[in-house]
C-alpha cells in the first residue's frame, strides 16, 4: 500500500478542513518566527547598547575601584598593559573618570567626566558613531565635549553652547575650566544619558592634574567575536599578572545579563501558549477527519491493515499538512522578519524613549533573523502536531474491526 | 420553533468536538485574563511607584520647567495651590517639592546626583517611595533641618556614614552657584542602582533659603491620585481651571516619558500576543462550525423543504457559535477563577530569576508576578470573545443559509 498517496488523497478529500487547519498552523508559525526574530532583535539591540556602546567585553580596574570610584585608584602601568593585550589579539583602550559640577547659563548638574583615548576608543566601542547631533571628539578641538541627551535637556544647552566645569584636582585644588558642546549622544543608558560628559584623556588629565601615565579603566573587546567570553576573560587574567580586577560584562552587569538570558525563556513561553491553541485546532480537525471515517477504517482493518499501519496513515496525513503549513509559515515569517530587520518597527509614535534596567532601547525596533529564530518555531510546530494527533490515531488503531464497521 | 433549543442540542450531537473547541475557547479566556490581568496589575504598580518617586500622577510645575528644569523656574503661592487641590475628589494627597540637580561632596570626593527637597509633614510612606525604602536612620524631622537622607549607593561612594557632613552644590534662582552643608540623617535602599546611587532628600525650607526662594515657592507640586486611571482626564480638567492658569499641569506620561514609552510598547505587544492567540482560537471555531455545517447539508435541505427560511438557518448556526462561546466561557470561568485567586493574592515570586529587582522605564519593578483585572478589562474580554465567536461562525452560517433544498437532498 502506498501510504503517501493514500494520505495525500485523504487530506485532499476534505479540502475545506485541511485548508483551515493548514492556514491556522502556517499563520501561527509565521507569527512565531516574527516574534522570535523580534525578541532576538531586542536581545541583540540591548547587548549592543551595553557592550558595543559602553562596557566592552571585558574591563580591568583596581580591585576596589568600582565600589569606591576614587581618582587615585589608577592602573599605573595601563599603557604597557594595554599594549600587551593588543599584542595578544584583543582591542583595548584606556579610560579616565572624575565627578564634578557642570553649569550652563541657567542650571547646573552633577556629572561624570569620561576621558577616552581618541586613538583606540573607536576600536573597542561604537560610541563615536552614536551621535544625535554634532560631531565626536577631536584632538584639534580640546575644549569641545560630547554630552548625553538628557544632560543636554537638564542644562538646556544645544550644540556650540558653553559649559563651565567645577571640580577638584588630584592635588586638592579647585578644577575649573570652560567647554563647548561639540556633540550630543543618542540614548545609551540612563547614567550615560543624564550625567556624562565625554572628553579626551589628555584634556581630563590636564583638567584635574592627573599623572601622565595610568588609567582608571581598561576596556577590552575580543577581536574574534566567536571566542567564548569566559575563556577570553581568563586569558586576559593571565596576561595581567598584577592584583587587578578583570571582569566580563556579564559579571559587571549581572541584572542585564540575566534579563537577556531570560528573554529567550519568554520566547519559549509565548511559543508554547500559541501552539497550544494551534494544537487544539489540529486535534479537532484530525479527530473529525478520523471519526467520520471510522467505518472506512473498520473495513481496512477487516482487510488486514494492522493498527500500526493505521497510526502511520493518520500521522502521514498530519505530517503532510504540517509540512505544507511550515513551508508557507517559513516563507511568510522570514519575509516579514526580513522586512522588520531592514526597516524596523517604528515605535516613535508610541514612545519617545524607552529604558529597561537602565539600558536605552532603540525606538525603532529591528528584528534579527537567525537560524534559531526561524527553525525553533518550525520544530515546535511538528512536535505539537504530533502530540495533538496521538489521541485520534490511537483511538482508531485500537478499535475492534467489527465495532468500527458498525459505528453509526 | 425554538432555534435556541435546537442550536444547543445540535452542539451536543458531537460531544467530543464541542468540548475540544470549548476548551480551546476556555484556554483563550485563561490566557486573556492572565495577560490582561498582568498588564493591569503591573502597569498600575509601575505608574504608582513612578508617581511615588517624586513627580506624582499629576504634576503642577512652572511653565517650561518640565522641558528644561532650572531653579529660575518656580511656582509661587504653593500653599494656595495645594488648598485648591484638596477640593478635587480624585486627589489623595499633594506634596510641595523642589526638584533639582546637585553635586554632593564629602571629605573624600564629589558625585553628581539629584535631590528632592521635601516637607516631612506632607510626606509619608504612601506617597514617597524613599520613606518606604528607609534602611538606616530616620526621615528628615522638620522642613528646616540641616539633615539629608541619601541613597545607600550614593552614601557608599561618598564614604559617608550616619551623622557625617555632606556639601551640596547647585544653582540658585539667579543662576549663581551656591553650596550648603547637611548631615546624613538616614539612608534608603530601593534596590535600583540608578536611584540609590543618585538621589538625595533634603529639607524643603533649608533648600528654599539656599536657592533664594520664599517659603511658598517651590519647583513642583506632586499630586497623588486615588486611581491612576483618572490622571489623563483630571489633567485636562485642571488645565481648564482658572486656579491653575499660571502653572503647567502635567500627567505622569509627560513627566516620565521613559516609563510611558515602556508601558505603551509593552501594552501593545501584550495586546498583539492576545490577538494572535484569539485568531487561532477563532480558526478552531471556524473549522468546527464549517465541518458541522458541511456534514449537515442534507439536514438543512430537509429543514428548508419543510419551510425554514435561509435566514433562520443562518440564525441557527450563529446561535450554535454563540452557545459554543457561552460553553467555552463557562469552562473558562471555572478554570480561571482558582488561577486568578491564586495569582491575585499570592502570585509567583520571580526573585530567583531577576534578583532583588530591576528598573523598567526608570522605575523599580518588584519581582512578584501578580495579576489583577479592572472591570473594564473583564468587559473587553467578554466583548472580544463573543465578537470573535460570531465572526468565526458567520461564514459557516452563511454557507448553511445558502444550501439549495433540492440539490442538498440529492447528496448522500
Amino acid at each position: 500500500m502506498n501510504f503517501a498517496k493514500l494520505a495525500a488523497r485523504n487530506v485532499y478529500r476534505n479540502s475545506h478542513r485541511s485548508l483551515v487547519t493548514v492556514a491556522a498552523m502556517a499563520f501561527a508559525c509565521a507569527m512565531m518566527i516574527v516574534f522570535s526574530s523580534l525578541m532576538e532583535g531586542i536581545i541583540a539591540g540591548s547587548e549592543r547598547n551595553v557592550v558595543a556602546m559602553n562596557t566592552g567585553d571585558i574591563q580591568i580596574h583596581q580591585q576596589t575601584y568600582r565600589d569606591d570610584p576614587d581618582i587615585y585608584k589608577m592602573i599605573e602601568t595601563s599603557t604597557q598593559l594595554s599594549e600587551t593585550i593588543r599584542q595578544a589579539g584583543f582591542f583595548a583602550a584606556e579610560r579616565l573618570f572624575t565627578f564634578g559640577l557642570m553649569a550652563s547659563d541657567d542650571s547646573s548638574s552633577g556629572v561624570q567626566l569620561r576621558g577616552v583615548d581618541l586613538l583606540y576608543e573607536s576600536t573597542v566601542t561604537e560610541i563615536n558613531q552614536n551621535l544625535l547631533q554634532g560631531d565626536w571628539l577631536d584632538n584639534n578641538d580640546a575644549h569641545g565635549v560630547v554630552i548625553g541627551k538628557k544632560l543636554a535637556r537638564l542644562l538646556d544647552v544645544s550644540l556650540g553652547d558653553e559649559l563651565i566645569f567645577v571640580g577638584q584636582t588630584a592635588d586638592g585644588y579647585m578644577a575649573n575650566d570652560s567647554f563647548r558642546v561639540r556633540g550630543i549622544l543618542k540614548s545609551i543608558a540612563t547614567d550615560i544619558d543624564s550625567a556624562s560628559v565625554f572628553m579626551s584623556n589628555g584634556m581630563l588629565r590636564e583638567l584635574i592634574s592627573l599623572p601622565e601615565q595610568g588609567a582608571h579603566q581598561l576596556v577590552i573587546m575580543r577581536a574574534d567575536r566567536k571566542q567564548d567570553l569566559a575563556e577570553a576573560t581568563e586569558k586576559i587574567r593571565t596576561l595581567v599578572k598584577q592584583d587587578l580586577e578583570v571582569m566580563s560584562w556579564r559579571q559587571l552587569m549581572p541584572v542585564i545579563s540575566r534579563f537577556l538570558e531570560t528573554a529567550q525563556v519568554q520566547t519559549l513561553i509565548m511559543l508554547l501558549f500559541t501552539y497550544i491553541a494551534v494544537a487544539s485546532v489540529v486535534l479537532n480537525a484530525m479527530l473529525m477527519s478520523v471519526f467520520e471515517r471510522i467505518h472506512e477504517f473498520g473495513i481496512m482493518k477487516a482487510m488486514g491493515v494492522s493498527p500500526w499501519q493505521i497510526i502511520r496513515l493518520v500521522y502521514a496525513e498530519t505530517l503532510i499538512q504540517t509540512v505544507v503549513a511550515s513551508i508557507v509559515g517559513l516563507i511568510l515569517g522570514i519575509s516579514l522578519s526580513w522586512y522588520l530587520q531592514q526597516y524596523g518597527l517604528d515605535m516613535t509614535s508610541l514612545a519617545d524613549g524607552m529604558t529597561f534596567a537602565g539600558i536605552a532601547l532603540d525606538p525603532v525596533w529591528h528584528a534579527e533573523l537567525s537560524v534559531n529564530s526561524s527553525l525553533v518555531p518550525i520544530g515546535f510546530l511538528f512536535v505539537m502536531a504530533a502530540i495533538a494527533v496521538l489521541y485520534p490515531a490511537a483511538k482508531v488503531a485500537l478499535m475492534q474491526p467489527l465495532e468500527a464497521i458498525h459505528h453509526q | 420553533m425554538n432555534l435556541n433549543t435546537l442550536a444547543w442540542r445540535n452542539l451536543w450531537r458531537h460531544k467530543r468536538r464541542t468540548l475540544i473547541t470549548a476548551s480551546s475557547i476556555a484556554f483563550g479566556v485563561l490566557l486573556a485574563v492572565t495577560f490582561t490581568g498582568a498588564g493591569d496589575y503591573f502597569y498600575t504598580r509601575m505608574i504608582d511607584a513612578g508617581a511615588n518617586m517624586g513627580m506624582g500622577h499629576i504634576t503642577l510645575a512652572a511653565p517650561d520647567f518640565n522641558r528644561a528644569p532650572s531653579s529660575k523656574k518656580y511656582l509661587q503661592q504653593s500653599a494656595q495651590l495645594q488648598q485648591q487641590l484638596t477640593q478635587l475628589s480624585d486627589v489623595k494627597s499633594s506634596m510641595a517639592r523642589i526638584q533639582g540637580q546637585a553635586m554632593f561632596a564629602s571629605a573624600h570626593k564629589s558625585i553628581g546626583g539629584m535631590f528632592f527637597a521635601v516637607d516631612p509633614e506632607q510626606e509619608n510612606a504612601d506617597n514617597n517611595l524613599f520613606i518606604k525604602a528607609m534602611v538606616e536612620g530616620n526621615m528628615l524631622a522638620t522642613a528646616s533641618d540641616k539633615t539629608v537622607v541619601l541613597g545607600v549607593d550614593l552614601a557608599r561612594k561618598l564614604k559617608l556614614t550616619m551623622g557625617k557632613k555632606v556639601v551640596y552644590t547647585t544653582t540658585d534662582k539667579h543662576g549663581d552657584i551656591v553650596s550648603a552643608i547637611a548631615r546624613v540623617g538616614g539612608l534608603f535602599q530601593t534596590g535600583s542602582n540608578e536611584i540609590d546611587g543618585a538621589v538625595a532628600l533634603l529639607p524643603l525650607h533649608s533648600v528654599q533659603k539656599v536657592l533664594g526662594y520664599q517659603q511658598d515657592e517651590v519647583s513642583v507640586i506632586a499630586v497623588i491620585l486615588h486611581d491612576q486611571r483618572h490622571s489623563h482626564q483630571l489633567r485636562d480638567e485642571m488645565q481648564m481651571m482658572n486656579s491653575f492658569a499660571h502653572t503647567e499641569v502635567l500627567n505622569w506620561q509627560q513627566t516620565q516619558p521613559d516609563l510611558a514609552g515602556m508601558i505603551a510598547v509593552d501594552k501593545s505587544s501584550n495586546y498583539i500576543s492576545q490577538l494572535l492567540i484569539a485568531l487561532l482560537v477563532a480558526a478552531g471555531i471556524l473549522n468546527t462550525m464549517l465541518m458541522s455545517v458541511l456534514e449537515r447539508q442534507r439536514e438543512f435541505g430537509v429543514m428548508m423543504a419543510v419551510g425554514l427560511s435561509p435566514q433562520s438557518l443562518f440564525l441557527l448556526v450563529m446561535l450554535e457559535s454563540f452557545w459554543l462561546a457561552v460553553l467555552g466561557l463557562i469552562i473558562g470561568t471555572i478554570v480561571t477563577i482558582p488561577w486568578y485567586l491564586f495569582m491575585s493574592q499570592t502570585g509567583i515570586d520571580m526573585s530567583a530569576a531577576y534578583g532583588d529587582g530591576f528598573s523598567f522605564g526608570g522605575v523599580l519593578l518588584d519581582t512578584v508576578f501578580k495579576i489583577r483585572l479592572f472591570e473594564e478589562s473583564i468587559l473587553a474580554i467578554l466583548i472580544g470573545l463573543f465578537t470573535l465567536a460570531l465572526c468565526a461562525g458567520a461564514y459557516p452560517a452563511w454557507r448553511a443559509g445558502r444550501v439549495p433544498p433540492v440539490d442538498s437532498l440529492k447528496t448522500i
